[in-house]
């Protein structure tokens, strides 16, 4: 147990380092480039900007309206993907006869689809949790793919064989032995999600943490980009460690059943 | 500051090359020819698409002015704060940039400088379909008006036009809807949207739409696109900073003189231009009643005043920029 503690402490002691060695970085950086701040602002203005908008509100109110977005995007996207990967994984014909489809929807850049979502579904919540849902589908989908692909035959048999219903096969076989991979996909899917949010609120929004950095942009206020670009990394590590987290503590309870 | 000279293309270099061996060969010969001057290369970031609206920087290249002046130039379409950037920082020598850009930039410290004052009038305006009732400023009253967004020369507009009718904030419920302003309005999810007066205007007309439009610029004297520098340049190459302006006033003198010419002029530029020309032709149009005014390439003070209290107001500035200084028309000619 001391020996865990210690290594955790280690741990939190080495990306404390390493964090104040990139801030280190980052201030030579500015000192001998002699950059004026609308090019590369040094460590302290971009601090104190995150300390302003931290203090009134609006670096917390902007960030909660791209949470909002990004959860109902991953969440939509997640399911749509999810039910659509499981069917394709069981029909190999309507793989066939989708994934053309599909894969070619993929090379379209979502930021070229934004506005017409915008148009189409109006510039509120649902056109950027559309685009979400667009740009986190793809992995998830085939994860799925692969995941319902991972089951054994025998394992299907042995269900088979002791009579389980389709929603039996389903919750007792599928689920659990496509967890890992519908995981790794929903990882993956999380951090895309932040990006889809962005977009969308690049092309129309006066709220969130992509309006915070265009606005930043537009006024030439580089300190105020530098928050927006580290609150979306935040966002998207937490989101991150969330599904990391559940990844963690699903694959442990799969086990404790596997080794009865 | 970088100002690239550029150099021969291959076969010029060879055909450079295989001349000096002659001459080595004959050494009887000794000429003294003039070394040709060479031209002073401009990357010139415009802020825009290739478009009908830059018509006079098109017929200043194609009719050899910036030529005549040494001057080879690059249109680089990119958007329009990386350009006001590069010329902060000192990496491209001019800019397009509108006036509001000018004073945020010089709000943080880019040293930039409007020259030109290419668009005499604010070409912003609030267009709304026949039939919703809305004919002046004060029918707004209530009515939800989509604009592209919370920053930029449409929103300096709206806020400008409603200072100058006594418009509060809580009479115009206002919506952000990116630059979809023509969808939102034709389907009615806004009354009213504040666009570009020489762009959607012409397109409504296009599609058969009757509108109202109440322009900007009939209620508010504000600063619009230019030519920017930087204040670098002006101390150390006013020479070229006053023969870049002269090359491009005489385009645009040019393209006011003679739009159909000049139209004639963008089709290897734009494309598109050929499938769509009637409409393309109407923006032109509408554009050139926007740079009308002598002397071509003035602008005046209050303007940049106005325009600076316009944005104090909207909190886009955080404190007053000297407005004085974001401008010159020195090197005029």
């Amino acid at each position: 147990m001391r020996r865990y503690r210690r290594r955790h402490v280690a741990r939190i002691g080495l990306a404390l380092l390493s964090f104040a060695a990139f801030l280190a970085l980052w201030q030579g950086v500015v000192w001998l480039g002699d950059y004026p701040p609308f090019i590369l602002p040094s460590p302290g203005a971009a601090l104190k900007r995150l300390g302003d908008l931290l203090a009134d509100g609006s670096l917390w109110f902007h960030a909660r309206v791209t949470l909002r977005e990004v959860l109902a995007g991953l969440g939509l996207g997640a399911l749509v993907a999810t039910l659509l990967g499981y069917g394709l994984g069981h029909s190999p014909l309507a793989e066939r006869l989708l994934t053309p489809y599909i894969v070619a929807s993929q090379s379209v850049p979502v930021v070229s689809i934004a506005p017409l979502l915008v148009i189409w579904f109006g510039t509120g919540l649902l056109s950027k949790v559309l685009v979400c849902a667009l740009t986190v589908f793809f992995p998830i989908l085939v994860n799925t793919v692969v995941g319902v692909r991972s089951v054994g035959r025998e394992l299907r048999d042995l269900m088979q064989a002791l009579e389980a219903s389709r929603w039996q096969t389903v919750w007792l076989l599928e689920v659990p032995a496509a967890l890992p991979v519908l995981l790794g996909g929903l990882k993956v899917g999380a951090t895309l999600a932040v990006i889809g949010a962005v977009v969308g609120e690049f092309v129309a929004s006066d709220r969130g943490l992509g309006y915070l950095l265009k606005q930043g942009q537009q006024l030439y206020d580089t300190s105020l980009v530098f928050v927006g670009i580290g609150a979306l990394m935040v966002l998207a590590q937490s989101l991150y460690g969330v599904v990391a987290l559940a990844e963690r503590i699903v694959l442990r309870g799969r086990q404790d059943v596997m080794h009865g | 500051m970088i100002l690239t000279v550029k150099r021969g293309t291959r076969g010029e270099r060879g055909f450079v090359l295989f001349t000096l061996f002659l001459l080595a060969g004959l050494t009887a010969c000794t000429s003294t020819a003039n070394p040709t001057p060479q031209a002073t290369h401009i990357r010139l970031p415009m802020g825009f698409v290739a478009n009908v609206q830059f018509a006079p920087w098109y017929v200043a290249v194609e009719r050899g002015y910036f030529a005549a002046e040494g001057i080879e130039l690059e249109f680089d379409y990119s958007w329009e704060t990386d350009g006001v950037r590069l010329v902060g920082a000192g990496e491209l020598p001019f800019a397009i940039a509108s006036g509001d850009q000018v004073l945020l930039a010089r709000a943080q410290g880019l040293p930039v400088v409007t020259v030109v004052g290419w668009f005499r009038r604010f070409p912003v305006t609030v267009v709304a379909l026949e039939g919703s009732g809305i004919q002046d400023p004060q029918d707004l009253v209530g009515r939800k008006v989509g604009v592209p967004e919370t920053f930029g020369a449409s929103y300096i507009g709206w806020r400008a036009l409603a200072a100058a009718v006594g418009l509060e904030e809580q009479d115009v419920p206002l919506e952000v809807i990116g630059y979809t302003q023509l969808a939102n309005l034709t389907e009615g999810r806004v009354d009213a949207a504040v666009v570009y007066a020489n762009n959607e205007p012409v397109q409504l007309e296009q599609m058969g739409y009757d509108f109202t439009s109440i322009s900007v610029a009939d209620y508010a004297t504000l600063v619009s696109n230019g030519l920017v520098t930087n204040e670098e340049m002006l101390q150390e190459h006013p020479e070229l900073v006053r023969a870049f302006i002269r090359a491009f006033l005489r385009g645009l003198a040019d393209t006011l003189d003679d739009p159909d010419g000049a139209f004639e002029v963008g089709r290897k530029y734009v494309e598109g231009l050929d499938e769509n020309e009637t409409g393309q032709r109407a923006v032109l149009e509408a554009t050139i009643l926007y740079w009308q005014g002598e002397p071509l390439g003035w602008s005046g003070l209050a303007a940049w005043q106005e325009t600076e209290e316009v944005m104090l107001e909207a909190g886009l500035l955080s404190r007053p920029v000297e407005a004085e200084k974001a401008f010159t028309n020195d090197y005029l000619p």
